[in-house]
């Protein structure tokens, strides 16, 4: 198979390079397929001579040759023409490592793994080889190898542990010979599309990261059971499953993992899941990661970058431009700046034909991007050496260095020129056409001598390739032909000349060529006869024949309309330009005007973005307020709250300014604690509701924190500063819930309140019993509330005892390993007091019958949410240490709520139960202090009390309340300055304080609008002079993570609905 | 009114919440007309036509305002309400609402508000209200005398009255029929996100044929009324037959349209049928002040607690929706009825408060829900504000009648005096009294 090995070969690892042998099998190979017929013994060996070649990124020998011999390269530079390669002459060109495709996806058939052992959930088939479905796609090879990509990535699409994919090469080669490495990769996606069924789990993006988390935990086990089952027989054998065998075998192993990331937030959420299990990652990009670089770089991971870059957004019209969001706008702006600034940060990259609709622009995208700033060698990098190391193919692939496989690409230019053409593209030493370069150029001037009577005749013709237009014209004797064919050749030119007097000779006498048709060296026409050859129309076809002496000639005939013949023969008298023509010239020109723009990216990339987190003084001293501190303090009036380093030191009367404090004049002005929102559905992309299972403990809100929900700065601005995000009420033990500060421009991650401790949610009544789902959901237990009773205690029990299995298994090693069960790990955190739950709860009597169940368990609950008949049952929660965290005033809006009260909040509260108000809505969250106020409106709660409902009350209920909720010396200064009194409906947030750092100042916000707006209008400006075909209406599709609900939809009735916007 | 002993009893026990000794449900019951004149006297009067009166006296007889002002004689034979202290304002009005047509949302048995089909012009709303709805009596209790009850769904939803909030049948309770007909405006650009199962394409082809169906009806009323015209025993088509009041520019047309795109094609569409256009919804009104003026358009603000309709949009846009139409100088007033329907219809002065909050002046946010309704939906000969010869249909209070602390003690509904007892109210004495029992209150 190595027939040579004159160049020094570098194996780096004998095992590698094993590995390579065992799926290597190119031309001349060893097969075991007999014979047919001859034995086929063509020569393989080629000398490409002449041409520019880029060795790989970066080492560039001007002239030279590469020899390609069985389909591998045998060697580059300047080196001499073996006696048997066949020559290509490529003088003036350049030739490229071929292209690699860092991803491409193929719908596979699961029905290869159908008969075997399967994961119980028909997302999880990492058992799956895309190679089984096979690799060969004639069309899509076509396509790639047009834009110069000899080799490709091709992975099995759909699903969230999708199966493992191939380097395949894109000559059309079934996969004996076409397959360069399998097993590659193993492909996540760490989500699920909207639309699932209610009873299909995962029902969700964060059930979906829950499904993998929990896949991979028991590959490990797998692995370590069927290692203790084989150590000793007498154990019982776990069960087979060949998904957990394969992940199991690819963790091991350190195989690649590449996970999907539709958007930036998606990169941050694939790295942590990698972590969390040591693998090695890469990401499938989606364009976006320009919008959160320095988080990116941080996860050091090689990103696989689109070049679909997007249209415009339309803005024809004013009206339409109002639906268009500025982030749209800008991301039109700053798509195909994507790569330019993942390079200059650091960040590795490799580029695919991924989203792209027509593979055929690839080459356009990667221009594109390049005159936008991308650096070309690092551009080439991107579609070679990366992709190359990535995908554990650098021995074979990515460079033109001898041993390699012979992908090469031919090119008339720089590969990043907009007006270069790729004009082969080698497959492992085949050589495809890609241009089709006409046998015979003829263009130019040729003089016609028609044999016996006839006229002479002159025919220019011009165009590009074999289309070409044309005319001739008799020769007259005020304009004889000029010359005698010279040696001019098409090459050469001597354009300008000739192109002149073709204009002025197109004013009389020219008879127009039509059908003009090139095949091969055949030239054929028609044209009128009139004034030539007398009536109809002539039909001409001639050949190309090289003379012996002297440039080709024309031979042919013309047939006149009377059926007649005249041979004639034709001599150049002038070769054509050589089609630089107009069109790419423009082209140019615009892209002049496309160079990197100096748009600085802020956090979230849009409106009210901002380019760094607000600073954190030294010292802040708001001074000469009322200061409500929602402690035993009660209301100061004149008073002053001194902040040191982010925390409150000291609140009282007449503090003074250290040096060079930050000085906030209250005057007269109210200050209080950050407003907690006890019960909030905003910032998660994840779902909120995992509805498919009556428990899903094992999902997370956390997983999905969108740092970009525009919510959080609405809230801000309303002077929430901590909330706490909740699973929905979908099931009687819905997911883990994760309290947030509102750290608008900060990462998912950074907003998290670290300190929090963790809970869960926790639902009663009509959601989880599914009253209101509809006649096609009557079945799953539980569909009562005895059956909710039940299913709580069912849980309790089997954590309880999942516990003392894992401690019986490490007290005595014996048996096989317990298998690590997420759902009943969050059930025994509860049992064990780390981890509180957070019960959504309407009538009474289910109320009690919670309490009474955990009293069994000894479990202190966390709070009860809604809790809209506490009042009913407010002796038993106060004695149970129960706290309620209730809607002001909601009720009537299903069954269960018709006898909710607004004096529920006062009767609780004077019953001892320690009461907040919360919003559940992204609207009411943004008055919160008025939802307060109702506590004093009904039943007479005092106003310093009922601020407490919204600050310290909650603050207790999340167990932060060491951290949070009153102005109190050592707590964290999440402040909220108010026009007035905070309780009345006329009082204004002005400033919101988060960690001693001014989030929320209504001044910046009127100062941001004006900035937007004129952020806006350039780009809806440049949109309008770039010409550009904007998006249309019609073709809108939604980021998916906006498609997935911001509230809880099992919560009927609330009103969250659109209401009277969406007529039908 | 024999219940009453003495005026200084009555208000004692209108601010008292009183436990009506009846046998079954519902038991609000209705006031009974007005005897004797009364007289409330020394309040704050907001009489919202004409200005803010302190000290002031006003005096109501067989159900009319007879007299209002710092200088009124009281009669000999009144009773006589002291109300030193004291916000006299007239009965909060709602302009648009599904009050007595919901009950609970989640429960179909309990809903009457949405005709099946979509072209409904003929269904009357006041036909359906239930008096002994459990959402009259908390309405009222914070001072919601007066609301529009209107149909929804589909495209020509129905027709719509004006309605007073306390009475024995909806007969009693109905201050002007067939007030209004009702139009949701087709949404004219798609929306994309999780409450829209349909494609952008999908959308758009909906919208499209709703407007041709639209646009038929109206074509289709016309073609009846000249087909009627021309032979009486043309059969009666009750959709076409209850349209011809619009298409005469008799009856108003309420619009539903938020979206600029949808208001312009709105007023559009009223200009070209002649008809009386009044917009509901109107998010959007203000970028488009001009057209409304120049076309007398007025605007029932749906709702202020709203969430800005686009990303991008400053957080206070829906906010500020009434100051800046109040800046343009657009007709309009604030319904509140909107999202959460009739059992949030309580909290109808705070959407007034919250737009006074940015920007909007406290005189001009108490006639949004008062005389400026009234005005809109024709009925401000009789009530809306407090004036000689109106209704006398109004609320006591004791303190600013926007601030949510402000606690209704009285209210009338054409002098007859309002039981101000809800289901709250009477839960909340119930288990008051359960810990009472238990010593832990």
């Amino acid at each position: 198979m190595f027939r040579s090995c004159r160049r020094s070969l570098v194996v780096s690892q004998i095992s590698l390079a094993m590995l390579f042998l065992a799926t290597w099998g190119l031309a001349a190979p060893v097969t075991t397929r007999p014979v047919e017929g001859l034995r086929s013994n063509t020569p393989d060996v080629h000398a490409l001579v002449g041409a520019r070649i880029v060795v790989s990124p970066g080492h560039v020998i001007e002239q030279g040759a590469v020899v390609v011999r069985d389909g591998r390269i045998e060697a580059v530079g300047r080196v001499e023409t073996p006696a048997d390669a066949r020559v290509w002459e490529l003088s003036g060109k350049t030739i490229y490592p071929g292209l690699i495709d860092a991803f491409t996806e193929t719908s596979v058939d699961t029905a290869s793994i159908g008969s075997g052992a399967v994961h119980w959930n028909d997302q999880v088939t990492p058992q799956l080889d895309v190679v089984d479905s096979g690799i060969r796609d004639r069309d899509a090879n076509t396509k790639l190898r047009s834009q110069g990509i000899a080799a490709r990535l091709l992975a099995p699409a759909g699903r969230i542990l999708k199966g493992s994919s191939a380097v395949v090469l894109t000559n059309n080669a079934a996969a004996h010979t076409a397959l360069v490495r399998r097993n590659v990769a193993q492909h996540l996606r760490l989500t699920v599309s909207p639309g699932r069924g209610r009873s299909d789990y995962p029902g969700s993006p964060m059930g979906a990261v829950a499904l993998a988390r929990q896949t991979f935990s028991d590959a490990d086990w797998y692995q370590r059971a069927w290692q203790a089952a084989e150590a000793d027989p007498g154990l019982p054998q776990p069960e087979r499953n060949d998904a957990l065998a394969a992940l199991a075998a690819h963790v091991a192993g350190q195989g690649l993992f590449v996970a999907d990331a539709a958007n930036e937030l998606f990169v941050l959420r694939a790295d942590s899941f990698a972590r969390e299990f040591s693998l090695n990652l890469a990401i499938r990009g989606s364009g976006h990661e320009y919008k959160r670089l320095d988080a990116i770089k941080a996860c050091n991971r090689t990103v696989i970058v689109p070049v679909d870059f997007p249209k415009p957004p339309n803005v024809a019209t004013a009206e339409a431009a109002l639906a268009v969001d500025l982030e749209d706008l800008l991301h039109w702006e700053l798509a195909p700046e994507n790569a330019a600034r993942l390079v200059e940060a650091g960040v590795k990259i490799a580029v695919s034909t991924d989203g792209l609709k027509d593979v055929g622009t690839f080459l356009k995208g990667m221009r594109t991007a390049v005159d936008r700033g991308l650096d070309a060698e690092a551009a080439l990098a991107a579609v070679t050496t990366t992709p190359a190391t990535l995908l554990g193919v650098s021995e074979q692939l990515g460079t033109l260095e001898p041993q390699k496989i012979a992908n090469l690409v031919v090119t008339d230019g720089d590969l990043f020129d907009a007006s270069t053409k790729v004009l082969e593209t080698w497959v492992a030493g085949e050589r495809f056409e890609v241009t089709t370069q006409p046998r015979f150029d003829f263009r130019g001037r040729w003089s016609i001598t028609v044999d016996g009577e006839g006229p002479e005749l002159t025919m220019s013709l011009t165009g590009k390739g074999t289309k070409l237009e044309g005319t001739v014209r008799a020769v007259t004797d005020s304009q004889p032909n000029e010359a005698k064919a010279g040696d001019a050749t098409p090459d050469e030119s001597e354009t300008e000349a000739s192109d002149e007097s073709a204009d002025d000779r197109d004013a009389e006498g020219d008879t127009k060529l039509s059908r003009l048709g090139v095949q091969d060296r055949q030239l054929s026409a028609t044209f009128s006869a009139k004034e030539l050859f007398g009536d109809g129309v002539v039909r001409l076809s001639g050949v190309a024949m090289e003379a012996k002496r002297g440039p080709p000639m024309l031979e042919g005939h013309l047939t006149l309309a009377d059926g007649s013949r005249k041979t004639f023969s034709a001599t150049r008298l002038a070769a054509a330009d050589d089609g630089e023509d107009e069109d790419d010239e423009q082209d140019e020109d615009a892209q002049e005007s496309q160079k990197a723009t100096a748009e600085v990216v802020t956090f979230p990339l849009g409106a009210a973005g901002r380019s760094a987190i607000p600073e954190q003084p030294q010292s802040v001293l708001f001074r000469n307020g009322t200061v409500w501190t929602s402690s035993d303090a009660g209301v100061l009036e004149d008073a002053s709250v001194l902040v040191i380093d982010g925390q409150i030191q000291a609140v009282g009367k007449d503090l003074k300014a250290p040096r060079k404090a930050v000085v906030i004049d209250l005057d007269g002005r109210h200050l209080t604690p950050g407003i907690i929102d006890c019960h909030s559905h905003m910032a998660t992309d994840g779902g909120v509701n995992e509805s498919t299972q009556a428990i899903t403990a094992e999902v997370r809100i956390g997983d999905f924190i969108d740092a970009d929900d525009i919510t959080i700065y609405r809230q801000l601005a309303g002077g929430v500063t901590t909330a706490n995000i909740l699973h929905g009420s979908a099931n009687p033990i819905g997911g883990q819930n994760q309290v947030i500060k509102l750290r608008w421009g900060a990462l998912p991650d950074e907003m998290k309140l670290a300190t929090a401790p963790g809970g869960i949610k926790f639902a009663l009544g009509e959601n989880v019993k599914q009253a209101n789902w509809g006649d096609d959901y009557t079945t799953r237990y539980p569909q009562t509330r005895m059956g909710v009773e039940q299913i709580m205690r069912d849980a309790f029990e089997a954590a309880r005892r999942y516990r003392d299995e894992q401690s019986a298994w490490q007290q005595t090693g014996r048996g096989l390993p317990p298998r690590r069960d997420l759902e009943l790990e969050a059930i025994a955190e509860i049992l064990e007091g780390d981890r509180w739950i957070h019960c959504h709860s309407y009538r009474q009597d289910e109320i009690l019958a919670l309490l009474r169940t955990l009293d069994d368990y000894e479990i202190t609950i966390g709070s009860f949410q809604h809790i809209l008949e506490g009042y009913k049952v407010a002796d038993a929660m106060a004695d149970h240490g129960a706290m309620g965290s209730a809607f002001a005033d909601w009720w009537a809006y299903k069954f269960e709520v018709y006898d909710a009260i607004p004096y529920a909040g006062a009767l609780m509260h004077n019953a001892g139960v320690v009461v907040s108000f919360n919003s559940d809505d992204r609207e009411l969250g943004r008055h919160l202090n008025q939802e307060a106020a109702k506590a004093v409106k009904y039943g007479g709660v005092a106003p310093a009390e009922a601020l407490k409902f919204v600050t310290l009350n909650p603050a207790k209920q999340l167990r932060i309340e060491s951290r949070v909720g009153s102005v109190e010396v050592g707590k964290d200064a999440d402040l909220v300055v108010w026009s007035g009194d905070p309780l009345a409906i006329t009082s204004r947030v002005e400033q919101t304080w988060i960690d001693g750092r001014r989030y929320f100042d209504r001044e910046d916000d009127l100062q941001a609008r004006h900035r937007d707006a004129s952020v806006r209008n350039r780009l809806v400006q440049k949109i309008l002079d770039s010409g550009e075909e904007m998006a249309s209406a019609e073709d809108r599709e939604a980021d998916e993570s906006e498609l997935w609900p911001r509230e809880d939809i099992f919560c009927h009735g609330h009103g969250h609905g659109h209401g009277h916007e969406h007529a039908e | 009114m024999g219940r009453w002993m003495t005026v200084r009893a009555w208000l004692v026990l209108a601010m008292t919440v009183v436990i009506p000794v009846v046998a079954s449900g519902h038991p609000e019951i209705p006031g009974g007309d007005q005897g004797r004149p009364v007289a409330i006297i020394a309040a704050t009067v907001h009489t919202v036509s004409d200005g803010v009166l302190e000290n002031a006296t006003l005096v109501m007889r067989k159900g009319k305002i007879v007299a209002v002002g710092t200088d009124v004689a009281v009669p000999k034979n009144a009773i006589r309400i002291e109300a030193a202290g004291k916000h006299v304002t007239p009965g909060l009005f709602s302009a648009h609402s599904d009050i007595g047509l919901v009950e609970i949302n989640a429960v179909r048995a309990t809903l009457d508000k949405a005709e099946t089909g979509s072209v409904n012009p003929n269904v009357k709303s006041w036909v359906s209200v239930n008096p002994d709805s459990e959402m009259i009596p908390v309405a009222r209790s914070n001072g919601v005398l007066l609301a529009l009850t209107a149909p929804a769904g589909g495209l020509l939803t129905g027709q719509s009255a004006v309605m007073q909030l306390d009475g024995w049948t909806y007969e009693d309770m109905t201050v002007k029929p067939a007030t209004a007909m009702h139009l949701n405006w087709p949404a004219m650009s798609p929306v994309l996100d999780w409450e829209t199962d349909e494609s952008a394409k999908e959308q758009i082809a909906s919208r499209d044929t709703a407007l041709k169906n639209l646009r038929a009806a109206f074509d289709d009323a016309r073609a009846y009324a000249a087909a009627r015209a021309a032979d009486a025993e043309t059969p009666v088509d009750a959709r076409w037959e209850s349209m011809q009041p619009v298409l005469a520019g008799e009856m108003p047309l309420i619009i539903d349209a938020d979206d600029l795109q949808q208001i312009q094609a709105a007023v559009a569409f009223a200009a070209e049928q002649k008809l009386k256009l009044i917009l509901h919804g109107g998010y959007d009104a203000p970028l488009c002040a001009e057209l409304l003026k120049k076309h007398q358009v007025p605007v029932i603000v749906s709702e202020v607690y709203r969430l800005p309709l686009r990303r991008g949009e400053p957080y206070d846009t829906a906010y500020t929706v009434p100051a800046r139409l109040h800046e343009a100088g657009v007709d309009f007033c604030i319904a509140g009825g909107g999202r959460f329907g009739a059992s949030m219809l309580r909290n109808l002065p705070y959407h007034a408060a919250m737009a006074v909050a940015f920007g909007l002046p406290e005189d001009v946010a108490l006639k949004a829900i008062t005389l400026a309704p009234a005005e809109i939906l024709g009925v401000a000969n009789r009530v809306g504000s407090l004036a000689k010869g109106k209704d006398a249909t109004l609320i006591i209070t004791d303190g600013d009648p926007l601030e949510t602390a402000t606690q209704v003690e009285a209210a009338f509904v054409q002098g007859r005096p309002v039981d101000l007892d809800d289901r709250h109210k009477r839960l909340w004495k119930k288990y008051e009294e359960k810990y009472r029992r238990l010593g832990r209150n």
